[in-house]
Parts: C-alpha cells; structure tokens; sequence
C-alpha cells in the first residue's frame, strides 16, 4: 500500500497560482526531498498535506485514508518546523508531552514514549530544561523529539538544517539519515538545498513554477535532469548551456556552437526538434587542454576548491560555459584557453526546456 | 474551511462584543438621540429636534464654560507637556539618585483626584493651607486661591500639573531610550554642541511622543472634571465650571437630560475636532521636512 | 568613542541641575509629605492653626478611628472588588477578543476590529447619560456589577492584547494544531502563558484606573455603602465641616492611597515597560 498520495492538488492565493495539479505517490518508509527555490510552492505543498492550509481542490491520502478534510492533529501526520516552534514556556518534556495529552494517551505510555525518544536523541538530560535554556542542535533534536512520540504514519520536515551553523548542519544530516532507518514512517523533508536533498532522499521532487519537474532518485534527477530548470538547479556549479544548431549525423546528434566549434554527442537524433538547441554541459565534461583546434574561451574567474578548480570563463559568442582544470591549474583570470568538451556526456534542451539524453545515462 | 466553521472565531470575541455594543455603542447613539428630545426625569420627553443644541448656544453659563475649559487646557498643557520633557532629559541617567527622584515625580500620578483635591485644597486654603503658612511666614497676605476669580483657574491648573507630571514624564524616557546610540556618536564625532544635538537629534527623534503627549492631555484636560467639582464646585460665580461640570449639573442636578446629551455631544465633537486637527497638523509638518 | 558620545547624550549633569531637580522633587514630595503629617496630628490642635502640622506631638489616633469607622473600611472593602473584578474582566474580555482578532478568521473580522479602535476615541462624558438611563433600566445602580460592567469595555485592552498576540510566532498555533489541540486548548494553554508579560501590565493599569476611577461610581453609587473610596472620600472633603476634622480626613486620603502605592512599588516594571510599549506605537 502506498504512504502518501496527492491527486490533482490546485491551491492559489488570490490570482496567484501557487500550485498546479500536484500528483505524487510515497511508497512506504520513503524519504523524499521536495527541492525548488524559494517561493516555488513546495512548502505550501507541504503545509496542505499537513492540514494548515487547505487546497482549492484535489485529494490527500495516507495509507489508505483519505486526510484532506480532517483537522490536522487528527492525520497522523507530525512535523518539524523550520524555527522549531518549541512552546518556550513548556519543559522539552512538556513539549513532547503535549500532542499526547490532547490525543488522550495514557500518562504511562507517554512517559515510555518520551523516555524511548529521548534515548535516541540523547536529550535525556534535556528533558526538564526550558527551550531558551537550550542551544539550537538541543531544540532541534527536541523538535524531533516532539514529532517521534507521536509514532506518526507520515513526518514532515520543513527546512530542518537551515537554521543550524555548517559543522551542525552536517552532523545533523548524518543524524537525520540514521533517524529515518529507525522510524516506520515515510519522511517529506522540505529544502532549497541540492546537497541535503542528493545525500537524505532516496527520491527528489524537483517544484518549481507551481508544478512538480522531475521526481526520482537523487542521480536519476542529476544525471538525467528532465528540462532545463532541473538542469540548471541541481549541481553546483550549474550545467552550462550553450544555444547551438543541430549539424549533419547519422546515428547521434551533432551540434556547432558559437564560435564554430562542433560537437558530437550521444543523443539519438531520432525525436529531437528541429531549430534551436541548447547543449548542457556539467563542469566534468569541460575541461582545460593544450590541445589545438578545441573551443576556445576566455578565462573570467578561476575558482580553486583544493581536490579541482574550476574555471568560469566565457566563448567568442559571449556565451557563458563553467570547465574543469586540474588542482594546481596554471590558468589564470584573463588567459584564453583551449576547452575539451566531452560530447558524449553532453544533454540537450529543446527550445521548450525538455532534456534528451544518451540514450544509455 | 467553512462557513460555519468561520463564525466559530467570533465567539471569542463575542463577550467583549457584547458588553462593547451594549455599554458603549448603544449608548453613543442614545445620546444622539436624547440631545434631540427635551427629557427630563420623568419620562421620554418629545422631540424638539436641535432645540436644545440652539439653546446651549444662548446659554452663557454653558459658554462660560466651555471658555473656562479651552483656558485651563491651555495653561496645563504646555507647562505640563515642557517641564516633564525637561525632566525626562535630565532624568534619562543611570543610577540610584536618578532612580528615587523618577519615583518621585511619578508619585503623585498613582493618586484618584479625590485624594489630590483633598491635599491640595488644605495647601491653597488661605487659612490652613500649606501655602497660606508658607506665605505667612515671608510676611505676606495669604491668597486666596479656591476664591478669587482671576486666580482660581491657574490654582486647578497648578493642581492638575502637579498630579499629571508622571505619565508624560515616563513617555518621553521611554521615547528617549529609543534614540539609537549611534546618532549621538556620529553627532559626537560632527562636534555637535549639546544645544544643536537635543534641537537637531534629540527632539526630532522625540516628535511622535510629543505629539502623542499632547493629543493625549488635551484630550484629558478638555474632560477635566473632578478638581473643578470638588475644590470649588465650579465657583467662585461659575469662574471654573469647565465643560463637564455643566454637563453633570444638567444632569444630575436638574436632571435636563437632552439638554445635557446636546452639551456632551458637543464637547465630543470638540475634543474629537481638536485631536485630528493636532494628528493632522503634526502630519503634515513632519510629512514636510521628511523627519523620523 | 562611546563614553564620550553617552556623555554628550546625557550630558554631564551640574551640581546647578542637580540641585534644580532635587528642589523640585522636594516641591512634588511636599503636599504628600505635609499630607502625612496632618494625618498624625490630633483634630482639635489643628483647628484654625495647621502650622501645628509641622512639630509634635504626633499620634495614630486618626487611623485607629478609621478602624472604628465602619464606612471607611466598607468603602475600602466596595474598591477593593471593583477594582480585582474589573481586572479580572478586562484581562479575559481583552485576551479572548484580542486572540480572535489577532489569530481567528471570521467575517467582518477588520470591520469589527476598526470599529473597536473607534471606541478609544470616545471620551466617557459622551455615554454617560445614557448609560446611567440604561443602568436605572437594568436596575444595576448601587450594585457591584453596576460599578464594574462599563469598566469591562476597554477598547484599548483589546487593541493591547491583539498586538501583543500578533506578535507571537504563528508556528507556535500551528504546531498545536499538528498536536491536535483544538482551538481552545491552542488560546489557553499556549498563548495565555505566553501573553503573561502583556496581562501583567494590562492589569496594573488596569486596577490603577479603576482604583482611581471618580466618576462612574459618583454617579451609579449613591448609597453610602456601596462608594468606592475615591466617591466616599469626596463626600466626606465636601462635608468637612461637619466630619470630625482635617487630621481625620488626611489620615483617610493616606488610608486610601496605600493600596495603590504599594500596587505602584511592586509593579514598577509593568507601567515602565508599557510605557516603552506605548512611545513606540
């Protein structure tokens, strides 16, 4: 039986549409990232499901119930909030107490709930501390606290490392990551972050523009990214993409860039659109050489990060292309260089955003 | 979310709803309606349209009072508004001393008038009054305050400063501790002189307070009732019946009901003319030079 | 460069100024100070002489006989629940309201909303009369809840506590709606607690204003055991020559106004803070 299920989800505020015929289905025991950029929707998405806002149509089901029309507390749903949204004047105890005692659970079974919980997180000393007494990897893990004695079919998590400094931020993930082997729910998370959606989610839904772009598993989404936006938005640095015109080809798909320079891909010619084209390029497939008779672009930054450096640099055309070099590159901001485009990891777009990849990536 | 559903947030607000349109509104229109109707004590009266409005305006004694109320506004006002944005200047200090003189000043604030009137009326008496012996001992006439037409207005106006120095006092400190540190630097480091900084920073930055002050003791001051009813009962010949002195009397004394609606009715609109012409001057004024 | 900035802005204080300040605190201290000491001094040496004031002998006469005088302690007694009760009616009245308005969507919601900001423009000697006539109808003068019912509509409570709840984060509701709280359990047991800085200060000035309040019980109070102290002590100033003398009417202003200076010291804090909180708006 599937976990979560979203039929044709439609919600605007006023004319603004901020969701447009969501579908989804959650197996069980999934995790899955909702990724999109700020104001995409994917929190409102999220808060539909959890009840605090309503949709203007479509349907909500968990395991088999349909969920949409009742109040939130009675979906079986518990959710982290991005500030935590601790009761400061309640004990972490109380905090974690609170759900139970409005669902009427017995004062035994709380205080087991609270005490199991509280083992796994390891805030045992926590318990009888007010939130303000608390550091914020401490109120963090009382808000998961929170959300895991209420032994919930379905935990939301809305931006759950934003609020953390980087060290945390990446101890936390690796918490989260051994959380979800221990609870027999499915898991929603909400980010704008690639890195947390690629290392938690075993499947990515990629929002943007009020619609869902690309669901599937971290390196499906990145290898085979399904338009343009999913391209651009998962990957750092981003895929370049370069405007250029289909050429002669047999088998596979050949293009001429800008400056003349042509270059053979994998994509079977079969089912691409005539016109203009746009070839994405991830770093890895650029790459500085001596060699003669390659692309040739202009050097505008040159960014060191230790194990490689990138190289930002622009083509005759004006068009922007992001390659790689090696650690102890001798480029310098300014030079010319010579690029090594490898064709057969390349993707392209249509002119209404569709990707075409190789047929065997 | 529906319908129904969305009434049931009234009910919060109900009880106070409630009370609000019974005690409140329904009386507000009441009174417009009772200052339209001759109504005396026994029973509903008949309408006489704006005759009681058209009979204040021939009634000396009300316009005496309504002269006598714009006159003891004006002379608590702006003494009342200068002396406690001076003290809240010199007050605006941290330790001990700074403390028990705010204490102090604020004191008198927490009093009901009829403990101010009962104190004040044994300093201005001429014959037992603190004032009076104080007078006394330069070898001087002892005044008599409560009794002379001339001094008993400035004597309710000495009263009422002296009781409502606190509230004021308290609002300009707490407008002053809002003043940003760094103005005062960068004022410092422009080598501003004390005089240019309280007329440059200082009091531009306290605008919205002084203008909240003002409307607020003007508003408090054109209602002043209780040092008029009890120090003097209005006299000496009628020389500090304010306003709602004269409104009392009709009502409670002679029991002219709409006559006294008509008299409160207008004083409601001079009050609430008298607030928006200050909001909407001072708006306009700081609108002008763009300030804070 | 800070000390010298603090010293500008606060300017260094003279032995002049702080002289001029103490001179006039000593000014603001004298009528409560001179106050003091009539109430300590015996009836008959002050007749036609208050300069007596000023030496002893001293005596808690007039206090012992306000004990004695069963009205004063009644009166007392009358202030006393008037005040608490107005309070306590306030603080519910203006939470509930003030969580419907801050949080809660119901129709005419703004409407309702502006025409209770329009109530704080209405001075009390506008309804005045007709909310005697209606207090006569309801036959509710000389009666406790006569006293307190018009001090319940205070639209500035209202308007205090919606901006005071608005100011709390909406996770915190939204969280309790995940944890099945229902609308009530979410305004008593998460916001109530929460609001427990605003209700403090709410209820000082609150109790101060209907403590100090003249004129509603002046006019719905007209049987000598139902006055509040401020009606009481009016009555009996306006009577002076006839009461038993100006060291017994000051031991009563003083009898009367310890309950709100000790209100005044313990919550300090409240009216300072709402103070700030008023500057700002």
């Amino acid at each position: 039986m599937a976990s979560l299920q979203l039929t044709g989800i439609r919600k605007s505020f006023g004319a603004t549409p901020v969701l447009d015929d969501i579908n989804l289905t959650l197996e069980q025991r999934e995790f899955i990232a909702f990724l999109g950029p700020s104001g995409s929707g994917k929190s409102t998405l999220l808060r539909i499901i959890a009840g605090l806002e309503s949709a203007d149509s479509g349907e909500v089901w968990l395991e088999g119930r349909r969920i949409d029309t009742l109040a939130p507390g009675e979906r079986g749903i518990a959710m982290v909030f991005q500030h935590y949204a601790l009761y400061p004047h309640m004990s972490a105890r109380e905090n974690m107490a609170f759900g139970l005692k409005n669902a009427r659970v017995s004062k035994d079974e709380i205080d087991r709930r609270i005490a199991a919980a509280a083992a796994v997180l390891e805030i045992t000393p926590l318990l009888d501390r007010k939130p303000a007494e608390m550091s914020g990897g401490q109120r963090q893990r009382v808000a998961i606290g929170r959300a895991l004695v209420k032994e919930p079919k379905l935990f939301l998590l809305d931006e759950p490392l934003s609020n953390l400094d980087a060290a945390l931020r990446l101890r936390t993930r690796v918490e989260l990551a051994q959380l979800k082997q221990k609870v027999d729910a499915a898991v929603i998370m909400v980010t704008h972050d690639q890195a947390e959606a690629m290392t938690l989610a075993d499947r990515i839904v990629v929002i943007n523009d009020c619609e869902i772009q690309q669901v599937g598993p971290p390196m499906e989404i990145y290898s085979r990214p399904a338009n343009s936006f999913v391209a651009q938005f998962v990957g750092s640095p981003a895929m370049s993409l370069l405007p250029a015109t289909l050429v002669e080809g047999r088998e596979f798909a050949s293009l001429k860039l800008g400056d003349g320079s042509v270059v053979h891909t994998k994509v079977p010619l079969a089912g691409l659109p005539g016109g203009e084209l746009r070839l994405g390029l991830r770093p890895e497939a650029v790459r500085v050489t001596d060699t003669k008779g390659t692309t040739k672009a202009k050097v505008d930054l040159v960014e060191r990060l230790g194990e490689r450096t990138l190289i930002y640099a622009h083509l005759a055309g004006g068009q922007q292309i992001i390659g790689e070099d090696e650690p102890y590159s001798q480029v310098r901001l300014g030079d010319e260089v010579q690029l090594a485009i490898d064709g057969e990891s390349a993707h392209l777009f249509g002119p209404d955003g569709v990707a075409f990849h190789r047929a065997d990536a | 979310m529906t319908a129904a559903r969305d009434w049931r947030g009234l009910l919060f607000a109900l009880p106070f709803l409630a009370l609000y349109a019974l005690i409140l509104i329904f009386p507000l229109m009441r009174g417009v309606w009772l200052s339209l109707n001759q109504v005396d004590l026994f029973g509903d009266g008949h309408f006489v349209g704006f005759g009681n409005y058209a009979r204040l305006l021939h009634d000396p004694v009300f316009g005496t009072s309504l002269v006598n109320t714009f006159e003891v506004t004006l002379m608590i006002v702006p003494p009342l508004t200068v002396i406690a944005l001076f003290l809240a200047l010199a007050l605006n200090r941290a330790g001990k001393g700074a403390a028990i003189i705010r204490g102090i000043f604020f004191s008198s604030a927490v009093l009901s008038v009829t403990i101010v009137t009962l104190i004040w009326r044994f300093i201005l008496a001429p014959d037992a009054g603190l004032l009076g012996e104080a007078w006394k001992t330069f070898g001087w006439q002892p005044l008599p305050f409560l009794s002379d037409e001339h001094l008993v207005l400035p004597a309710l106006a000495l009263t009422t400063i002296w009781w409502s120095l606190g509230f004021p006092m308290l609002l300009f400190l707490a407008g002053l501790q809002q003043i940003p540190e760094d103005m005062y630097e960068a004022a410092a480091l422009d080598h501003s002189s004390r005089w240019t900084t309280f007329w440059r920073i200082t009091l531009p930055s306290l605008r919205r307070t002084l203008v909240l002050v003002v409307m607020l003791q003007t508003a408090a001051q054109l209602q002043l009732f209780g040092q008029s009813q009890l120090l003097t009962a209005g006299g000496p010949s009628g020389a500090s019946r304010t306003a709602v002195l004269f409104l009392f009397e009709a009502a409670f004394g002679r029991w002219e009901l709409g006559y006294a609606s008509a008299a409160a009715e207008i004083l409601f609109l001079i009050i609430l003319a008298v607030t928006i012409t200050q909001y909407w001057a001072t708006g306009r004024a700081t609108g002008a030079d763009g300030g804070r | 460069m800070p000390t010298v900035a603090a010293n500008i802005r606060r300017g260094r204080l003279t032995p002049l100024g702080w002289g001029g300040l103490i001179f006039g605190a000593l000014i603001m201290v004298a009528p409560l100070l001179w106050t003091l000491l009539l109430s300590l001094k015996n009836n008959s040496e002050l007749v036609g002489h208050s300069g007596a004031a000023l030496h002893g002998p001293y005596t808690f006469e007039n206090y012992v006989a306000i004990f004695g005088n069963s009205l004063t302690t009644r009166w007392l007694l009358n202030s006393a629940i008037v005040a608490l009760g107005q309070t306590a009616g306030v603080l519910i009245l203006a939470s509930l309201a003030g969580y419907a308005f801050a949080r809660l969507e119901f129709p005419f919601r703004r409407t309702l909303f502006v025409i209770v900001l329009l109530g704080l423009a209405v001075p009390s000697q506008a309804v005045i009369l007709p909310q005697h006539e209606l207090f006569a109808w309801l036959h509710l003068h000389n009666s406790y809840p006569g006293l307190i019912l018009p001090g319940l509509v205070a639209p500035f409570g209202v308007f205090f506590m919606t901006t005071y709840m608005r100011g709390i984060p909406r996770e915190l509701d939204e969280a309790a709606m995940l944890d099945g709280a229902s609308r009530w359990t979410i305004f008593w047991k998460v916001i109530v607690p929460l609001t427990i800085p605003a209700q403090s200060t709410l209820a000082v000035f609150t109790f101060l204003g209907a403590w100090n309040d003249y004129w509603w019980p002046l006019i719905s109070a007209t049987r000598s055991d139902m006055y509040t102290l401020t009606v009481g002590l009016a009555a009996a100033q306006m009577n002076y020559a006839q009461t038993s003398g100006l060291g017994y009417l000051m031991a009563q202003a003083v009898f009367a106004s310890i309950p709100i200076f000790i209100v005044y010291i313990v919550f300090q804090k409240q009216i300072v803070r709402a103070m700030a909180g008023a500057a700002l708006q």
